[in-house]
């Protein structure tokens, strides 16, 4: 005779979860590049709402739950403050277009540099790391802060946040891989590039950090693939910078949204830009001030400190090419008034670059 | 063996680069775009579209007004351009677009429309383009 306890009799079968379901029947069909974020967006899932109240994490679309306490502290919850057009199709693009700083680099192709070629390298790699910390630490804030109702520019924030922790650790490997080491700390993070943490709104935090911030390093990885010293430099300037480019992208669209969505907030976000240009000429900007970064920069331009003069003058060039682009993603996102009425100062510092 | 500049040659560069899947990673992938190539006066329009290069076709000037972004050097440049991408395989470190872009007073990327949000797919899809001159060092070519 069995020991086994007979519980047959005790327990039944409760499916009235089977009951309790989002829009059923639904069926996406996948496009030409697969099943997309964009593909799935159908009915009502496809449709965030304008406010959200959702605070206990419930996937947009699923059934919710009575008496289910609230595990979000979701400040972001209207979806004009953080939605764009296009997010689904950054998301996918972000996924597909990663890559691996381990096998995709051609490492074997670094080769000994002279020293102060080497040691200038070296400084740029420092500086590069400490500013890549600050961007994937504040948008992955920005993400625990968002409504999971807002999933699409969420999961591009969170896309973000590896080709951030990419870049990290690539530019850190270029710094320990060719006989040097990281340089001193340039302290970028306690100025402009860390008072991007300090934003309030995702707004002021998205035109710091995506338009300002990232437009100014998407050049300087521009101008890294340039002035590389060998095919493993190259490959690591252009592919931070494709990621960059992307992000760049995001903080245009969205500004683009929030300006046609709540257009009462465009003497506020006018502000933030005020605030952020002030940050092109700074120290933190290595294309700005002389620093450190930029001496660094002009001695790998030059090809050596005995070309230091050589090496600056491509960098004021390239300045000046950083501030017309900037002024040319304002206006692209809606913002190019700001030039119109004089109220932005970039045209002065495209024309105190080139004096 | 096709001429640079034609369509065929276009034709042919898109076929190695349509077929070979390691164009699909280590930083290539989906790209939408549409790009111009103005070379000297000679004029094409390269479709691309999720993870091939879909189309090539000649183009009047007018057709760049269109383009997301176009590239523009005299004849000579891209001449040296894709001589030096078929002698090293893909190019040397003077002769990547990126370099080329900025080592160029006029720049190499450029509109019509000065949307920098479009003119930045050059930017975004840069690995991608690079692949694609890169897939024609595995052609024969002749230069016009």
């Amino acid at each position: 005779m069995s020991e086994a306890v007979d519980t047959a009799n005790d327990y039944e079968l409760d499916l009235g979860w089977m009951d309790r379901t989002g829009p059923w029947n639904t069926q996406a069909s996948q496009g030409k590049n697969g099943l997309t974020l964009a593909d799935i967006q159908i009915g009502e899932y496809g449709d965030p709402p304008v406010e959200s109240d959702n605070q206990t994490g419930r996937p947009r679309g699923a059934a919710s739950r009575d008496s289910t306490y609230r595990i979000g502290a979701y400040a972001v919850r209207s979806k004009s403050e953080i939605w764009l057009d296009n997010a689904s199709f950054l998301y996918e693009e972000a996924l597909q277009r990663q890559w691996s700083s381990a096998t995709d680099v051609p490492w074997h192709t670094i080769e000994p540099l002279p020293d102060d070629v080497e040691q200038a390298e070296c400084q740029l790699a420092t500086f590069l790391t400490e500013v890549e910390f600050v961007a994937g630490d504040v948008p992955a804030r920005w993400v625990s802060l968002t409504t999971p109702d807002f999933l699409e520019p969420r999961q591009v924030l969170l896309a973000q946040v590896m080709d951030e922790s990419r870049h990290m650790d690539v530019f850190r490997k270029r710094a320990l891989a060719n006989g040097g080491g990281l340089m001193q700390a340039t302290g970028a993070t306690s100025g402009f590039v860390g008072s991007i943490d300090l934003s309030r709104d995702f707004t002021e935090m998205s035109s710091r950090l995506h338009v300002s911030g990232e437009g100014a390093v998407l050049t300087l990885f521009r101008m890294g693939e340039l002035m590389a010293q060998n095919e493993a430099e190259k490959v690591i300037y252009r592919l931070c910078a494709q990621d960059e480019a992307r992000h760049v992208a995001f903080g245009v669209m969205h500004m683009r949204y929030m300006s046609e969505a709540a257009p009462e907030r465009r003497e506020e976000i006018h502000c933030y830009l005020d605030e952020a240009e002030g940050g092109l000429i700074g120290a933190a900007n290595p294309v700005g001030q002389l620093t450190p970064t930029s001496e660094s920069m002009a001695i790998i331009l030059g090809g050596g400190k005995e070309n230091f003069d050589d090496g600056m003058n491509k960098i004021i060039a390239i300045r000046q090419r950083q501030l017309r682009e900037y002024k040319k993603r304002v206006v692209s996102a809606g913002f190019g008034d700001r030039f119109e009425s004089g109220r932005s100062k970039v045209d002065e510092m495209i024309e105190r670059a080139a004096a | 063996m096709s001429r640079f500049p034609s369509v065929d040659w276009f034709d042919e560069v898109r076929a190695v680069f349509n077929a070979d899947d390691s164009y699909r990673g280590a930083g290539g992938g989906t790209c939408n775009c549409t790009a111009g190539m103005k070379i000297g006066d000679d004029i094409f329009v390269l479709t691309f579209e999720g993870i091939e290069c879909s189309r090539a076709v000649v183009a009047d000037e007018a057709a760049l007004d269109d383009v997301d972004f176009y590239l523009d050097m005299p004849r000579g440049d891209w001449l040296e351009m894709v001589k030096n991408i078929a002698a090293n395989g893909s190019a040397d470190l003077h002769h990547t677009l990126n370099t080329l872009d900025l080592d160029r007073e006029d720049g190499l990327a450029t509109s019509h429309h000065g949307d920098q949000y479009r003119e930045d797919l050059f930017f975004r899809y840069n690995q991608t383009l690079q692949f694609f001159f890169n897939a024609s060092a595995r052609i024969k070519s002749e230069y016009a």
